[in-house]
């Protein structure tokens, strides 16, 4: 039964990233007093690029673009079916990476500093998603997801600052403000999505969809056992991006930089000692 | 088997004497041949040998290995005193004290001063295949140095003799021996490393004698505690029948000292990314396949001994901060060989790491580590000789046109760093491995389990976007030319590059053969205990660690796979753009992301400092 539910999500990933997207736009209009534009929006942007010319800088930038899905929804596959946390959490950076090197492979001075900046975001959340990772674990005895569905009690209630930090994160692996500097359209027209058109850049932005579901399906796992409560935290940390979002102002990556390693890493390191602490009472 | 195992001793030795006196023609036929013969007679005592082999030699090699020793000694003390180096002839008088001392007090004996097992018969494979494609490709490599011929001769006769020594001391089991030993491997490096003669040279090379050296001290000191404390004869197998002993720490603990220093762990870094003076094949021998080699295998050899004790617990926090440190150091280099040299120091760092955690799993995982990188760093260090001699640059801000100007190289360099880097290859599950296994021992060391944990997440995070710099440098072209013409290149350097490209392949492919029948093998002879390898559906089940063969494999058919098919895909019917620059002409030059770590890394040196002494310490008390 699991299984089937699982592979459901699978596959329907793309339709509920999309639609969870779709949401989110509705959602910042509204708190800045829009109405939005209608919930199946991104559905037909999607259309609409498929069905443009195809214009390319060369093969390779697009084609890895088209990568860049595929091992999204791979990872997120591995994470829905249960598997090792750790490995869940390299492969998601590697398909991230897949568009740094994208955005790396053109002459193009935008996706290069889009590039550049995507790479220091990830520097700046990948190890706080491990450290959150091992203290699942030294909780659980078990890197797979599916063991956090087996446990007595909701992650959050046992650790409290791993779901902080994961919230501290959230905005620079959304790239939302006031961590956007990734894709910030006013300084470097998007970043690495500048030169994908057409279908390409359908796909890159269905991989964004993909990275809603992603993020969301971990903060569900801090509540995992207690659907009604991961759904609520799921609802939390999503008004709680999009409420940022819209009331924040974009810092530069330094001061990014310097947040993850002042505030996000002492939090995630004092979580995991406490975890190691629990354990031993 | 004796003769065999023998000939891996001798005939290196005979070759690179034949090579000295031989015509060019009849000395690159010699070399090819014994080339061939070192590999396959590796591979087949790898295949025949099951259980550990010991053997002695005659009384009269233990006068002749005292004998080389202080021979040795002394040929140091001349080096300290024609280069006025101060250090050098410190630790050489040090030495010879102790040494003299030892062969006073307890004379070699007729014990076994021989072992061959498991372990050693994998670093024979090693050892033997990596450094005999060296050789190959050296043999072009050094006929376009500008040096005078006999020079040449000489250069290709070092090299050999370092495939002998190093085959010396993975089986040997007296401590003396392996003293001569490991001195004669820091001997070769010595030479290699001031090969070209300028002042650089020179210099660097007397910093690799000194440090080297240290070592070289630690390990007698060890030898005088072992008899000191009266385990009997120093030898390694000795060590570990004593491994309950709690006088054992400190001679554990000096030895650990040789082998981080030989593995060029901080603060004694600086020896290794001197070494890069030299021709770049040196480079190439000294990282993948011998020299900082010897690091992981003084520690696997030691595992069991070391295991769970405070000594562990000091290299595990010592190599999780360099594993960090190097990695930090290489974002603000610019020098292809540079950023290789620390990424060796980073993932030596790993593989000790794994080693001295000693469960199956991190053992399989450090020998792993070891057999991948070899292959990968030789890869990558001999196409750094390549773009040196054939495309002249050094720097990675260069690389960014190699994608047009050498599609070969750059192909095989982007193979390169991906095989360390993506799943399923030694880095990718070294990292994995070594942070699920230091949870599960974090619960007893809290603080410092904690704190290794958290470097290694960091320093994993800061290689992979310091490989993934280069692959973007690497990848970079033009849309104008769409066309891929490989270039061509001497048979030598195509050859060789080409056989360790199918080492890679053959390695991906057989990853889970490997696994049951290479890697699993040794690292339970060297635990002493039964590694089960069970195949459950997806999974593989290695002692407490599933991998997961499927999910692995689509993995690398997403990364590696198509990060290599991206370059060579062309698709049709589309219309090309130029890029996007706000509408102005203008041309750019690109450079890749550089961090100053400068206010950081001046530290290093002393936190490192600070760790080995806590070695000492720990191993004393």
């Amino acid at each position: 039964m699991d299984l089937v539910i699982s592979i459901l999500l699978i596959v329907m990933a793309p339709i509920i990233g999309g639609l969870i997207y779709g949401f989110e736009r509705i959602i910042r209009a509204r708190m800045q007093r829009r109405i939005g534009p209608p919930l199946l929006q991104p559905f037909f942007d999607f259309l609409k690029l498929a069905d443009k010319r195809k214009i390319i800088v060369h093969s390779t930038h697009a084609f890895l673009g088209i990568v860049h899905f595929f091992s999204l929804w791979f990872a997120l596959a591995i994470l829905l079916l249960g598997g090792d946390l750790i490995l869940v959490i390299f492969l998601h950076l590697l398909s991230t990476a897949l568009l740094i090197l994208a955005g790396y492979s053109t002459r193009s001075i935008f996706s290069h500093l889009g590039a550049n900046r995507t790479a220091i975001s990830i520097l700046a959340y990948e190890p706080i998603l491990i450290l959150i990772g091992v203290s699942v674990f030294i909780l659980t005895g078990s890197f797979d997801t599916s063991s956090i569905f087996n446990y007595r009690e909701p992650l959050l209630f046992k650790l409290p600052l791993a779901f902080i930090a994961l919230l501290l994160i959230l905005p620079i692996k959304q790239k939302k403000s006031p961590f956007d500097v990734a894709e910030a359209h006013q300084e470097v027209v998007g970043g690495v999505e500048l030169e994908f058109s057409g279908i390409f850049y359908g796909a890159v932005y269905a991989a964004k969809w993909l990275d809603e579901i992603f993020c969301y399906s971990l903060v569900y796992l801090f509540g995992a056992n207690n659907p009604i409560l991961g759904l609520g935290l799921v609802l939390f940390a999503f008004l709680y991006v999009n409420a940022l979002d819209n009331s924040s102002a974009r810092v530069s990556y330094k001061q990014m930089w310097r947040f993850t390693l002042m505030v996000a890493l002492p939090v995630s390191f004092i979580n995991l000692l406490l975890s190691i602490l629990q354990h031993l009472l | 088997m004796y003769p065999l195992i023998s000939s891996l001793f001798i005939l290196p030795v005979v070759v690179s004497g034949l090579v000295l006196i031989l015509p060019k023609l009849l000395s690159r036929i010699l070399v090819i041949s014994t080339a061939f013969i070192l590999s396959t007679i590796s591979l087949y005592l790898f295949i025949s040998i099951d259980q550990p082999y010991h053997f002695s030699v005659p009384e009269h090699m233990n006068h002749l290995v005292a004998d080389a020793d202080i021979i040795l000694l002394f040929f140091f003390g001349g080096i300290a005193i024609r280069r006025k180096n101060l250090l050098v002839g410190l630790m050489t008088i040090l030495q010879l004290g102790i040494l003299l001392y030892l062969l006073n007090n307890n004379p070699l004996d007729n014990s076994t001063q021989f072992i061959v097992d498991k372990l050693s018969l994998f670093m024979f494979v090693l050892i033997n295949v990596i450094s005999s494609i060296i050789c190959v490709f050296s043999l072009k490599y050094i006929d376009e140095e500008e040096c005078s011929s006999f020079r040449k001769k000489y250069f290709l006769s070092i090299l050999f003799w370092f495939i002998a020594v190093m085959n010396l001391v993975v089986s040997s089991d007296n401590l003396e021996y392996f003293f001569l030993f490991f001195e004669l491997t820091t001997l070769a490096s010595f030479l290699l490393i001031g090969f070209r003669r300028d002042e650089i040279s020179v210099k660097n090379a007397l910093t690799a004698l000194w440090m080297n050296q240290i070592g070289g001290l630690a390990i007698l000191v060890a030898i005088f505690f072992i008899s000191y404390n009266g385990y009997g004869d120093a030898t390694f197998s000795n060590l570990l029948a004593h491994a309950s002993a709690s006088t054992i720490l400190l001679p554990l603990a000096l030895l650990s000292v040789a082998a981080l220093i030989k593995g060029a762990q901080m603060p004694f870094s600086k020896w290794l990314l001197g070494a890069m003076v030299a021709p770049t094949p040196v480079s190439a021998l000294l990282h993948s396949s011998t020299m900082v080699k010897i690091s992981p295998f003084i520690i696997l050899r030691l595992s069991p001994a070391l295991k769970d004790t405070p000594v562990a617990w000091v290299i595990i926090a010592l190599t999780g901060f360099v594993f960090a440190a190097s990695a930090i150091g290489a974002l603000s280099q610019d020098n292809f060989k540079k950023i290789l040299a620390h990424s060796t120091i980073a993932l030596l760092a790993l593989m000790i790491m794994m080693g001295v955690v000693a469960t199956p799993v991190t053992l399989i995982a450090a020998l792993t580590l070891i057999l991948f990188h070899g292959i990968s760093k030789c890869m990558l260090f001999l196409n750094a000789g390549i773009m040196e001699r054939v495309f002249h640059f050094k720097e990675t801000s260069d690389m960014d046109r190699l994608g047009e100007t050498g599609p070969f190289t750059s192909f095989v360099i982007r193979v390169g760093f991906m095989s360390l880097l993506l799943p399923p290859f030694g880095a990718f599950i070294g990292k994995w491995f070594s942070i699920e296994t230091l949870g599960a021992l974090a619960i007893n060391q809290k603080i410092l389990g904690a704190l290794v944990i958290v470097m290694i997440a960091f320093g994993g995070a800061v290689l992979s976007l310091l490989y993934f710099k280069v692959l973007g440098l690497l990848i970079a072209r033009t849309g104008d030319r769409d066309k891929i013409k490989f270039e061509k290149l001497s048979p030598f350097y195509a050859n060789s590059i080409l056989v360790l490209l199918g080492l890679i392949i053959a390695g991906v492919l057989g990853f889970p053969f490997l696994m049951t029948s290479y890697f699993a093998p040794v690292a339970s002879q060297v635990l002493n205990l039964p590694i089960a390898i069970t195949t459950q559906g997806w999974n593989m089940q290695i002692g407490s660690m599933i991998l997961p063969i499927v999910p692995l494999f689509i993995a690398f058919l997403l990364l590696p796979v198509t990060i290599v098919l991206a370059m060579f895909i062309r698709f049709k019917n589309v219309d090309r753009a130029k890029e996007y620059a706000c509408g102005e002409k203008v041309d750019y030059s690109f450079s890749a992301l550089y961090f100053s770590t400068d206010k950081a890394t001046q530290y290093f040196t002393l936190i490192g400092l600070l760790f080995f002494v806590a070695l000492i310490v720990v191993g004393a008390l």
